[in-house]
């Protein structure tokens, strides 16, 4: 059993610039395929800077807003120990290796990329990429299970930008208004 | 203006819109950016674009990657830091400002609302990535079964992603693709 702790005792308040930019280096070091779980493991298992339910709380809302969820949740960390310069910190923490080891990748692809057996190596690769996103998205809805009227605006949405490969902003700006409205109507 | 600063700020822009409409993270753009950088920009093959997607997912670090390589691929090292800082900084801006009335709306019923309805749109969304990719990498029925493949593992398993990919790279090399 834990005491309640008072809002002003968040660890976060004592949160060193080099500290926050390690923590977020680090995560963006380790996160093979997804940085998500590593992020977890680290603000709330290793340094206990969020709880549990404050991490899904905040996932939740880095879902909502646009842009990687990684980089969003690097924003609100950030600011919430050292406000604007926080946000930068923990941003580039969260990158820096990523675009650095990127480059790194990138040069050596296009040092190989006309062998025959880096080819037959990259078509494999990329099959299965493709693979990887589409078996992510079945994960997502085999565990959120959607009701009836978000299958129909996910299946929407699925077919206008997959197949039909319509603009994306007209289609959100319909399918969100669309989604929306079912969701506060079937909330009442 | 020079040729490459046109082509960097013509990157900066590109990235920086779809910034604004990433909901639900990169990967719900893939199809955007796909349809900007090979059918609007024509800046490469679909086939290339599926090539860049696999060295990303290869790649540690956020799915956001992918922005990177996109921008290396048009315009080297500057391209690539450029189509970074394009792709993530509107949203970040956006979302320092959204998380100081976060709190306030904790319990307000329009965010959980906003929420559940934006869930199964981005769901869909990363359907489309998939879809897209695999039409961009499946040239041959043995990369089609790869993709069926990849996709059961991480649907129905919890095999980290890195060694399906190199699996397939290997079987790949062997001539399975």
């Amino acid at each position: 059993m834990s005491e309640p702790e008072p809002a002003a005792a968040s660890p976060l308040a004592d949160v060193s610039r080099a500290e926050l930019f390690a923590s977020f280096l680090k995560m963006g070091l380790l996160g093979f395929g997804g940085v998500l779980p590593w992020a977890r493991r680290i603000l709330v298992d290793e340094r206990r800077w969020l709880t549990d339910r404050e991490f899904a709380e905040l996932i939740g809302l880095c879902q909502v807003l646009p842009g990687p969820n990684v980089v969003n949740l690097s924003v609100i960390i950030g600011a919430r120990t050292h406000g604007p310069i926080g946000s930068l910190i923990a941003i580039g923490g969260i990158l820096f290796v990523p675009v650095g080891v990127m480059l790194l990748i990138a040069t050596f692809y296009a040092s190989v990329a006309s062998e025959p057996l880096a080819r037959n190596a990259i078509a494999g690769a990329s099959a299965a990429a493709a693979g990887l996103i589409l078996g992510t998205g079945v994960r997502l809805l085999r565990h959120s299970r959607p009701p009836l009227r978000g299958l129909a605006t996910g299946g929407a949405a699925l077919v206008a930008v997959g197949v039909l490969q319509l603009p994306l902003l007209w289609v959100l700006v319909a399918l969100i208004v669309v989604g929306v409205a079912a969701e506060w109507l079937a909330s009442r | 203006m020079s040729a490459s600063a046109q082509l960097l700020s013509e990157i900066a822009v590109r990235f920086a819109a779809l910034s604004f409409i990433a909901v639900g993270g990169i990967m719900s753009i893939l199809p955007e950016i796909h349809r900007v950088v090979v059918d609007v920009e024509g800046w490469m093959t679909s086939a290339q674009f599926a090539e860049l997607f696999a060295l990303a997912q290869v790649a540690p670090g956020p799915n956001a990657m992918i922005v990177a390589l996109v921008g290396w691929k048009v315009a080297g090292v500057a391209g690539a830091l450029v189509a970074t800082i394009a792709a993530c900084g509107p949203s970040s801006v956006v979302c320092y400002i959204a998380w100081h009335w976060a709190d306030r709306l904790r319990q307000s019923k329009m965010r959980a609302v906003l929420q559940r309805a934006l869930a199964p749109i981005a769901i869909g969304l990363i359907l489309a990535s998939g879809y897209t990719l695999a039409l961009a990498a499946d040239r041959s029925p043995g990369a089609f079964a790869f993709t069926l493949v990849a996709a059961a593992a991480l649907a129905w398993t919890r095999v980290n992603p890195v060694w399906v990919l190199l699996v397939a790279a290997g079987a790949g090399m062997a001539g399975l693709a």
